[in-house]
């Protein structure tokens, strides 16, 4: 690169983006966060390839067609993969945290969410538990809000 | 400038540039450098340049329509000029495109991000679904854990060869440079953020490296729709490529993916077909030639590293006399588009 002029002190300003959204989720997916508040976690149907798209939404997207049927799908699942996040984010838990995608049985498709039940002291240890596709099972929140934090996956079966 | 349709392109010259927030240069100042120093590797002055095909992204800039203010530091002055939000390679590809086509005779190619300008790990953050994963903090790092997690679960050779397959690559011990870690990815395995920009030149007038085939593919949306092991657009996209230009991976002399981590790159080695399912760890251990200059701990800011890794490839075709390179680019979020380009050394077709 051209040698730059040294001479005189380099500018530099501060910058930051702050603006307010207002996210439309559309019908379907309100309907899924709805449900989220009656305990349950909806699934929708591609009638072409018979999916069940969870979390529910209009269309399938592999073979762009509308999805024709509304499906609940059970509150427990395969864990079937994750990871450790050693940083936080504004909303998120403190961390170490985990956050992992289920399949939730009668699901074809994984659901994201935080996942409990693991010491984390030891990273490598907690990973350790946690890598055998562990069953995990949802645990709604007390006051549900109709969104995705309003449940996280804990280990084991419910009974 | 005339409208005949050309058949062959070529690349004619390339640039990139590394840096780390040196206050002595602005983005467009970097731009600027690099593009120029393109140009004089392909022995072209600007105005002989028809076109340009720009990859930049807004919030990795920290500037809305970022092109529009950093356009012209690529030389897009009274010339055809294209934007995309989108990796490098998809720009390279479009470049090719419109010389294939005979539109234009020359274009130039630039993709850059300036990581020190923004915290890395809070804009992957902002590039996620407002409803159903932005709020549970996945930025590209943990997308690349839960593919370290399932691979280690998969294949057991991830999780037991995985030290000797970063032997070639760089950390860094400047914590700014390198994101949080999610685990099962250790430091080594990680990128080293770099304010990174890579210009390359596409020509009708022949020279030693031709662009012999390009794929493009794409993945859902929704991480927990994909089969993160198999990278099934990666395979698509180098179907494609490796077709057009009439080649077996077998032939490839020459490897550049893009990855985000080892994990990343070992995974879409297998995803090119240059080793079996469940292999690619194993064989980037046995020294499988892949990103030679050590991929993403070498430095890395999206959207540039696609062309990064195309121009790489251009530079071991013709310094180390390669007849083919196979070179890949993959886009946020999660590498849901794939690009791949196929370069072939002119005097071995």
């Amino acid at each position: 690169m051209s040698a730059p002029n040294d001479a005189v002190p380099a500018v530099t300003i501060e910058g930051h983006w702050d603006f307010d959204y207002t996210y439309f989720a559309g019908s379907a997916a309100s309907r899924f966060f709805a449900e989220l508040r009656n305990g349950r976690i909806m699934g929708s149907v591609c009638p072409q390839c018979e999916r069940v798209l969870v979390p529910a939404r209009k269309f399938c997207d592999a073979c762009f067609v509308d999805t024709t049927e509304w499906r609940e799908v059970s509150l427990n699942g395969h864990l079937e993969t994750f990871t450790i996040l050693t940083s936080s984010i504004p909303g998120s838990p403190e961390a170490p945290f985990v956050v992992g995608y289920v399949k939730l049985d009668g699901a074809s498709t994984a659901l994201l969410n935080y996942v409990e039940g693991v010491d984390l002291t030891d990273l490598d240890k907690a990973g350790a538990e946690l890598l055998p596709r562990r069953r995990v099972r949802v645990v709604f929140n007390e006051a549900p809000q109709g969104r995705i934090t309003d449940f996280r996956f804990v280990l084991g079966d419910a009974a | 400038m005339g409208c005949q349709p050309v058949q062959s392109v070529f690349v004619s010259g390339a640039a990139t540039s590394f840096t780390w927030a040196d206050a002595r240069f602005s983005l467009t100042d970097l731009i600027y450098e690099c593009v120029k120093e393109a140009l004089a590797d392909a022995g072209v002055a600007a105005s002989d340049v028809d076109a340009v095909v720009l990859a930049a992204h807004d919030l990795v800039d920290g500037r809305g329509l970022t092109n529009m203010v950093t356009a012209p530091a690529a030389g897009t002055y009274l010339k055809d000029e294209t934007r995309l939000g989108e990796d490098g390679a998809t720009a390279f590809i479009l470049g090719d495109a419109r010389v294939r086509s005979g539109s234009v005779r020359r274009c130039v190619v630039a993709a850059w991000g300036r990581a020190s300008e923004g915290p890395v790990d809070r804009i992957a953050n902002a590039l996620f679904d407002p409803f159903t994963t932005k709020p549970l903090g996945m930025t590209e790092v943990a997308v690349s854990g839960l593919r370290a997690t399932q691979a280690i679960a998969t294949y057991p050779s991830y999780g037991a060869e995985r030290e000797g397959a970063a032997r070639s690559r760089h950390g860094s011990t400047d914590p700014s440079r390198v994101p949080s870690i999610a685990w099962p990815l250790r430091p080594l395995e990680l990128p080293v953020w770099a304010d990174v920009v890579a210009a390359a030149v596409l020509s009708a007038e022949p020279s030693a490296v031709e662009i012999t085939g390009v794929g493009m593919s794409t993945e859902p949306f929704d991480i927990g729709d994909r089969d993160l092991l198999s990278l099934p657009a990666l395979r698509q996209a180098t179907d494609q490529a490796l077709r057009t230009a009439e080649l077996g991976i077998e032939e490839i002399d020459v490897l550049e993916l893009d990855g985000l981590t080892l994990f990343d790159d070992a995974l879409a080695v297998e995803a090119v077909g240059a080793a079996p399912q469940g292999q690619g760890m194993h064989a980037m251990a046995k020294g499988l030639a892949v990103n030679t200059g050590g991929g993403s701990s070498a430095g890395y800011c999206a959207p540039a590293m696609g062309l990064v890794r195309i121009i790489s490839a251009y530079r071991r075709v013709v310094d180390e006399g390669a007849a083919a390179a196979l070179a890949t680019g993959s886009s946020v979020v999660a590498s849901q588009n794939q690009a791949a380009v196929v370069l072939s050394h002119q005097t071995t077709r």
